[in-house]
């Protein structure tokens, strides 16, 4: 019930919200969308997701040659190897 | 066998939900933008080889200028009597092909006085590169 409920939020978040501000967009005389503001924000917002996305993969990456490099401390064989089967 | 696969479902959720963000933020701000007020004054727009034309909704026609008023609210009717061109104000993000046969819109409001470059974005022939007009901007 609490999943449903939280995913009805981040719908209803996600449609609501940019449907809101199309119904109010700019409509009076004089008051008009900055078109260059609009879209370079847009690609400012993009850049954010896209370079926070690259980090967290990139950092994930380089943390799972660390951390499962053979000569860790820490390195445990798999299953298979231990029995001898690889 | 059986073990934990939170992670994988939160790395999951995180992706959906980095995506379903992505392309709402864009679906919106391109609504908003297309979105052209209903007092924009239309201008036809003319690319042919090598310059632009424009003609203004009181017949007024100007060839390699355009004259506009700060804070008014311009709906570009674009096309092409040859080849393909594409119409860009670069100051004001406005960017949109020119096709024979195709009358292509985009609207903007130009918020600062001056003069600002407008040029064919899409190769043309061999004079291409002066394809150039000025769009001159006007304090009201």
């Amino acid at each position: 019930m609490s999943k449903i409920f939280h995913l009805s939020i981040i719908i209803a978040t996600l449609c609501i919200i940019p449907t809101i501000s199309l119904v109010f967009a700019a409509e009076t005389t004089g008051e008009y969308l900055d078109r260059k503001a609009e879209i370079w924000n847009l690609f400012f917002r993009m850049m954010t997701v896209a370079f926070v996305v690259g980090g967290v993969i990139a950092g994930t990456m380089v943390w799972q040659v660390w951390r499962f490099r053979e000569s860790n401390p820490k390195a445990k064989p798999t299953p298979y190897e231990e029995k001898g089967e690889l | 066998m059986a073990h934990s696969n939170w992670a994988e479902w939160i790395y999951v959720a995180v992706v959906i939900a980095l995506l379903v963000y992505v392309g709402a933020e864009a679906w919106n701000i391109e609504n908003l933008i297309e979105h052209v007020p209903e007092d924009a004054e239309v201008i036809k727009v003319t690319a042919q080889q090598w310059f632009w034309s424009f003609e203004h909704e009181d017949g007024t026609k100007e060839v390699g200028e355009l004259h506009l008023k700060k804070d008014h609210a311009y709906k570009f009717e674009i096309e092409s009597k040859d080849v393909n061109h594409n119409f860009n104000i670069h100051e004001y993000v406005v960017l949109l092909d020119a096709v024979p046969g195709q009358i292509n819109t985009v609207w903007f409001s130009p918020n600062e006085a001056g003069e600002f470059d407008i040029q064919c974005r899409e190769y043309c022939g061999l004079i291409h590169y002066n394809m150039r007009a000025t769009l001159i901007v006007e304090d009201t």
